[in-house]
């Protein structure tokens, strides 16, 4: 059994536009170990956003491979794709991409509606889950309904809610202001350290890295360098 | 996947875009509406026609002369001697006016005798007095519309005891003073023109008319087994003297004219279906553009191909349904609004339809003859016929056709890659 729960070997993306060839992804290669609290940084345009879509595998890589609990992400396609980023994966974006239509308890649902899982389980979990980041009596709400940073937590239920290896946060401050923003960040690194979950957030802002266990620092699409703390 | 949450996940989109959702279900509820009207009522007045052609009986034949001369009571007996028939009913008919109670009011003019007129109608039922004497002196029974025209909005303008005067189309203004003895009860859509015809004894009608012989001879047949072989043995008799039409002859012939109408109808309403199709690909590929950030949200978080492309053909599914429901509603409150407007419409016209043929059997044949009884519709009653087999049939084909329109949009809502949905914001 492999020891890290995210394993990104020799990665490279390129892009062709004409006859022109972007490398957005160079060679990159590092690791995340389970419970790691971990930043990908970079400036806008260094392909950190890329490697988190090939992290997400909602993206493929053009050379190189990413392991996921020890499992190679490009041998996996089609609907056992879909399946593995339901049960291993879970994401929180910036833009907290709620599904207005539905209130916080069915959003956080969502991830459980395609296993096959009683109704009044699924909600129970839903409502712990909910209930434990704090948002106990907002379960009712549709995302419209309620603040930034409460819309912020309802995405990092919906994302744990499958338990899954790795949390991918798409720079997850960026819509929120400074206090919500720290407030997310340190229940990011919570889950991290009880729930042993590796979450890797993607970030512009180094404040938001102060706590994380290792940070990938990402120029012109390569490696620039990995700080262990 | 459940299926409750699929077709919730369906729902809620449709009840979150609530007008649009209607303007679809419309669409739908216009072309299953068109098959339901237009069916039901093609249905009712083509059960109207066969009732009423099936009351002049299964073996009834009848024969109009194509000649001036018509028949006389050598016919009489010459018919009466085929073999394998059990009655020979001679009818003179004629057009006339009568004037009662201020009101002049267009009629047929029937000579008929008592005992033949009961076998004509089955049951002779009087609204008001009673039957005539089949004697030369003139008496006359009034169909109920000559009785209660439309003209006098339905009043009573002509009562039993009072004498009313007739005149004779072509007998330049000849007009008879003669006495009411009875008032029949509406017969409705009938093998005479019954509502609006004056019914007198078969000598006081020929004293009237001028005439010695009969226009129309109704001949039964035994039995329903004999009843092509009497006809053609009556053909072979007189040739082409004699239009001889048998009932199921009319109703073959009622049978393919409704045939042919309710397939125009059909036509036009499966245009209207057609049209919907495309209004519901239309809206579903909108609604595709817009959820394009959504699906890329349920892919993310491990919707497959197919759970996508299920919510997106339910959504459709729903549509159809509950289009369907409500355009089998529709179409059925269309269909007596319809029936309601054209008795209103019978009931308004002044002049009744009076054919010379009385037993809507005119020279030229079964068609002819069947087209007399259906232009005849200021005098037929009839109801929609809401047949299980066409509203199940119209449900299906809603349900289908909307299934169809949403096969495109909901695959290529499954197709996107979630990379590219997640762009689109």
């Amino acid at each position: 059994m492999e020891d890290y729960s995210l394993r990104v070997s020799n990665v490279s993306k390129v892009y062709h536009s004409g006859e022109v060839e972007v490398r957005a992804l160079d060679n990159v290669s590092f690791t995340f170990k389970k419970g790691d609290f971990a930043a990908i940084v970079g400036p806008s345009g260094s392909g950190k956003s890329t490697l988190m879509n090939i992290l997400g595998t909602i993206d493929k890589p053009s050379s190189g491979e990413v392991y996921i609990d020890g499992l190679p992400t490009s041998e996996i396609t089609g609907d056992r794709l879909a399946e593995f980023r339901n049960k291993k994966l879970g994401f929180v974006f910036q833009a907290f991409n709620l599904i207005n239509g539905l209130d916080a308890e069915k959003n956080v649902e969502l991830p459980l509606m395609v296993n096959p899982m009683d109704e009044k389980r699924r909600k129970a979990k839903a409502d712990r889950l909910l209930t434990k980041l704090g948002l106990g009596a907002r379960l009712q709400l549709k995302p419209t309904q309620l603040s930034g940073g409460e819309q912020q937590r309802v995405a990092i239920a919906r994302a744990l809610i499958n338990d899954p290896v790795i949390v991918l946060a798409d720079e997850p401050t960026g819509n929120l202001d400074t206090k919500s923003g720290d407030e997310v960040v340190s229940l990011l690194r919570k889950i991290s350290r009880e729930d042993k979950v590796t979450v890797v957030m993607v970030t512009h802002n180094l404040e938001t890295t102060k706590h994380c266990d290792k940070i990938i620092y990402i120029r012109d699409g390569k490696l620039e360098k990995e700080v262990v703390k | 996947m459940s299926i409750r949450d699929i077709f919730w996940l369906s729902y809620k989109d449709l009840k979150e875009k609530r007008l649009r959702t209607a303007l679809t279900i419309m669409m739908v509820v216009i072309g299953v509406a068109s098959i339901v009207a237009l069916m039901s009522q093609t249905a009712g007045i083509g059960a109207s026609i066969q009732t009423s052609l099936e009351s002049l009986g299964p073996t009834s034949i009848v024969l109009t002369s194509t000649r001036g001369a018509g028949f006389t009571a050598a016919d009489l007996s010459k018919l009466s001697s085929i073999p394998n028939t059990s009655a020979v009913i001679p009818i003179l008919t004629g057009r006339g006016n009568i004037l009662s109670g201020g009101q002049n009011v267009s009629v047929t003019i029937i000579g008929i005798s008592s005992q033949d007129l009961q076998q004509v109608l089955g049951s002779v039922n009087f609204y008001q007095g009673g039957m005539y004497q089949d004697t030369i002196t003139p008496s006359a029974v009034l169909g109920y519309d000559v009785a209660f025209p439309s003209s006098a909005s339905g009043k009573q303008v002509a009562s039993v005891g009072q004498p009313a005067t007739l005149m004779i189309t072509g007998q330049n203004g000849a007009a008879l003073t003669l006495p009411i003895v009875g008032i029949l009860q509406s017969y409705g859509a009938s093998t005479m023109p019954t509502d609006t015809g004056v019914i007198l004894s078969m000598p006081a009608a020929q004293l009237l008319l001028h005439r010695s012989s009969y226009n129309i001879i109704m001949v039964k047949a035994s039995n329903t087994s004999t009843v092509n072989g009497a006809a053609q043995f009556i053909t072979d008799i007189y040739g082409s003297s004699v239009s001889v039409t048998t009932t199921q002859q009319l109703l073959q012939t009622a049978a393919s004219v409704i045939g042919s109408i309710s397939l125009l109808f059909l036509i036009i309403a499966g245009i209207s279906l057609i049209v919907a199709a495309i209004g519901i690909m239309n809206v579903m590929l909108i609604s595709v553009f817009e959820r394009t950030h959504e699906i890329g949200i349920l892919k993310s978080i491990g919707f497959k191909d197919s759970h996508i492309l299920t919510i997106f053909l339910s959504q459709a599914l729903l549509i159809g349904v509950m289009g369907g429901i409500l355009g089998i509603l529709a179409g059925a409150g269309i269909s007596y609004g319809l029936t309601a407007l054209a008795h209103l419409a019978a009931s308004h016209q002044t002049t009744p339809t009076a054919q010379s043929g009385a037993v809507g059997v005119r020279a030229g044949g079964a068609g002819a003859g069947a087209q007399s009884q259906s232009s005849g519709l200021s005098n037929l009653s009839y109801e929609p016929v809401f047949d299980a087999g066409t509203i199940a049939i119209a449900l299906i084909v809603a349900v289908v056709v909307s299934l169809i329109a949403g096969v495109y949009p909901a695959w290529r809502a499954s197709k996107l890659q979630p990379i590219d949905a997640l762009r689109e914001l």
